[in-house]
């Protein structure tokens, strides 16, 4: 894959581009500050960029910014967030355009290069992929706890592996359970939290995350 | 002979400052004696030159503040009350704080005039521009009216008399004055209420700074673990999950990469030992603030000697506080000044620990808002210390601490 790096701390710029060399991707492009990854991202318009959330010259949500606004120009613009904690506003912010091709990550997530690779091949495709441990954090905080009380702990396990971004196969597989039982947790899930299914993986998550963000 | 001319000097300042109440009170003299008909005159007299000397008071009290300051150093405020504004309400009268006038004109007569009778700093600087000239004010004209009359009396040929009355200037002068600040200043200091208020806007005015200093400290100490030990343990976990993915395919290359990692482990370290360190540095809370500077001057690379008087260690916040001050100013010395040569002295006078820093460097040290030396005035402020520019290259902090 052809792949962009925002980040401005050198040591992580620079461990980044070598693990995904490692994995045999390319690194079109690296950006440091908010605007460079903006016009980087526009000008390379890579398969898919790794955005650092906390940039120059603010250092406040600087990368953040830049990857919506490409994304306004080029709707669908693949782009994993990278942040050092887990921020509920942002992760609103990026799936409020309609979640195609977006992930966010912590970067600790990043040591489980695997994972990481796969997330990013799977936003590259025009998937979602949420960072487990923000997954966690947006059930289990604000006002979800309330609005999930009614769900099963294998219900709300198929939740969380579904905001992920994993499909119905995938979750299956993660469970040792089949896929069809796994639909029709979801189905019955669903239908607890009011929302119609319509058999596509990133509107479920979407459709999950809105209703937690309200 | 200087003590001579510097008292001889204070003593006509005095004179002179106290004139104006000696005309007023001359003046009125004049009217009895030019106008006395009955007793009654008296009355009218009184009240014509008790405005007068209510006015003049004022600025004779101003002037005799300022002359003793820069006597003995000991600044007094007029504490004078803030007028109330003046405000246009929408019925269209003026408000003064007092009532409603017509014109924004009356409305401000109104208000001087009231302020004037009913602040009580008004009648204070009256009493003293009564009390003193006819009391300390008559000790400090001796020498002047010594040469005088000394100098009337040799021109009209009376040359013991002058005499005399030379040898009483000059033995007097550099003793009359002196008469003046301890009644001076009881009369002149604001009452403990205005001293108070006072020192409530002070307080208010340094919580202010406090929590500004301390905010920006806060953002400081985040910013440099978000950069610095927390980003170098992501980079050391990208690194080894590099190594991993690479162990199969290419071995050497993974060795080149654990390597580094182990190496930014280390400089990790040693980040957040610097961080620790300017947080609260070891060494002063083990050793106190006299070796926490010596430790301080061995890593400069500057000459710098430490002259310390053996002192009780003042509070753990005070001796933090001149400890980055001492750090700052070294900063400046080398920084700024160019110096090579620093000789830092810690003692306690009195009832303040004292640490003066000077170097051999072109200075040029000054306290603008907003810059190094604001910050360090404002965090010794904290602590009712005080930072002075004592010279072009020295400079002094003194907190006063405990017993």
């Amino acid at each position: 894959m052809r792949i962009l790096i925002a980040e401005d701390l050198y040591l992580l710029r620079d461990g980044l581009c070598r693990l995904l060399e490692a994995y045999g991707h390319e690194i079109v492009a690296t950006a440091t500050t908010g605007p460079e990854t903006l016009a980087a991202l526009l000008e390379h318009r890579p398969e898919v960029s790794v955005v650092d959330v906390r940039m120059p010259p603010a250092q406040s949500d600087e990368g953040l910014r830049a990857a919506l606004a490409a994304r306004k120009e080029v709707p669908g613009l693949p782009v994993l967030i990278l942040s050092q904690h887990v921020e509920r506003l942002y992760a609103g912010e990026l799936l409020a355009d309609g979640g195609r091709g977006v992930g966010y990550f912590l970067k600790e997530s990043v040591f489980d290069a695997d994972q990481f690779v796969d997330a990013l091949e799977r936003v590259a495709a025009g998937g979602t992929a949420m960072d487990p441990a923000v997954i966690t954090r947006l059930l289990s905080t604000g006002d979800g706890p309330r609005r999930l009380a009614g769900l099963t702990g294998r219900e709300h396990e198929v939740l969380a592996l579904m905001a992920e971004g994993l499909s119905n196969q995938a979750i299956g597989r993660r469970l040792f359970l089949s896929e069809s039982a796994i639909g029709k947790y979801t189905t019955s899930m669903f239908g607890k939290l009011g929302l119609t299914d319509d058999e596509e993986g990133n509107r479920r998550v979407l459709a999950v995350l809105r209703y937690l963000n309200g | 002979m200087k003590t001579w001319t510097t008292g001889f000097a204070r003593s006509a300042a005095v004179v002179a400052v106290f004139s104006p109440v000696c005309a007023v009170w001359a003046g009125a003299a004049g009217l009895v004696w030019w106008w006395f008909a009955n007793p009654w005159t008296w009355i009218a007299v009184a009240v014509i030159a008790f405005p007068v000397l209510v006015a003049v008071s004022r600025p004779v009290a101003r002037w005799a503040r300022a002359l003793i300051a820069g006597w003995t150093g000991e600044a007094m405020p007029d504490a004078r009350r803030e007028p109330p504004p003046v405000v246009r309400m929408s019925t269209g009268f003026w408000w003064n704080g007092y009532g409603y006038h017509d014109s924004e004109r009356d409305a401000l007569m109104d208000r001087r005039m009231r302020m004037r009778w009913s602040d009580p700093a008004t009648w204070r600087d009256l009493l003293f521009a009564v009390v003193a000239p006819l009391t300390v004010g008559l000790v400090a004209a001796v020498p002047p009216a010594g040469v005088v009359v000394a100098a009337v009396a040799f021109a009209l040929g009376a040359p013991v008399v002058g005499a005399v009355a030379l040898v009483v200037a000059v033995l007097s002068a550099p003793f009359a004055w002196r008469a003046v600040p301890p009644v001076a200043v009881p009369l002149l200091r604001p009452s403990p209420a205005a001293a108070l208020a006072e020192r409530v806007e002070e307080l208010t005015a340094q919580r202010a700074d406090a929590t500004v200093a301390q905010a920006a400290e806060i953002r400081r100490i985040e910013r440099d673990l978000h950069d610095g030990a927390q980003a170098r343990l992501v980079a050391l976990g990208i690194s080894l999950a590099t190594v991993e993915k690479l162990m199969a395919t290419d071995p050497g290359r993974a060795m080149e990469v654990l390597r580094e990692a182990r190496k930014g482990a280390a400089t990790s370290l040693s980040e957040l030992r610097e961080l620790v360190r300017g947080v609260n540095p070891p060494v002063l809370s083990e050793r106190g603030l006299v070796d926490a500077v010596r430790a301080l001057a061995l890593e400069r690379p500057l000459e710098v000697v430490v002259r310390a008087a053996d002192i009780a260690r003042p509070e753990t916040p005070v001796e933090s506080a001149l400890y980055f001050g001492v750090a700052e100013l070294l900063t400046n010395a080398a920084k700024h000044g160019r110096a090579d040569k620093v000789v830092i002295t810690i003692e306690r006078t009195g009832k303040d620990v004292v640490v003066t820093v000077s170097d051999d460097g072109r200075g040029g040290a000054e306290v603008r808002p907003g810059g190094g030396l604001d910050g360090l005035r404002r965090r010794l402020a904290v602590f009712d210390g005080v930072l002075e520019i004592t010279g072009p290259s020295s400079a002094r902090m003194a907190v006063p601490c405990g017993s």
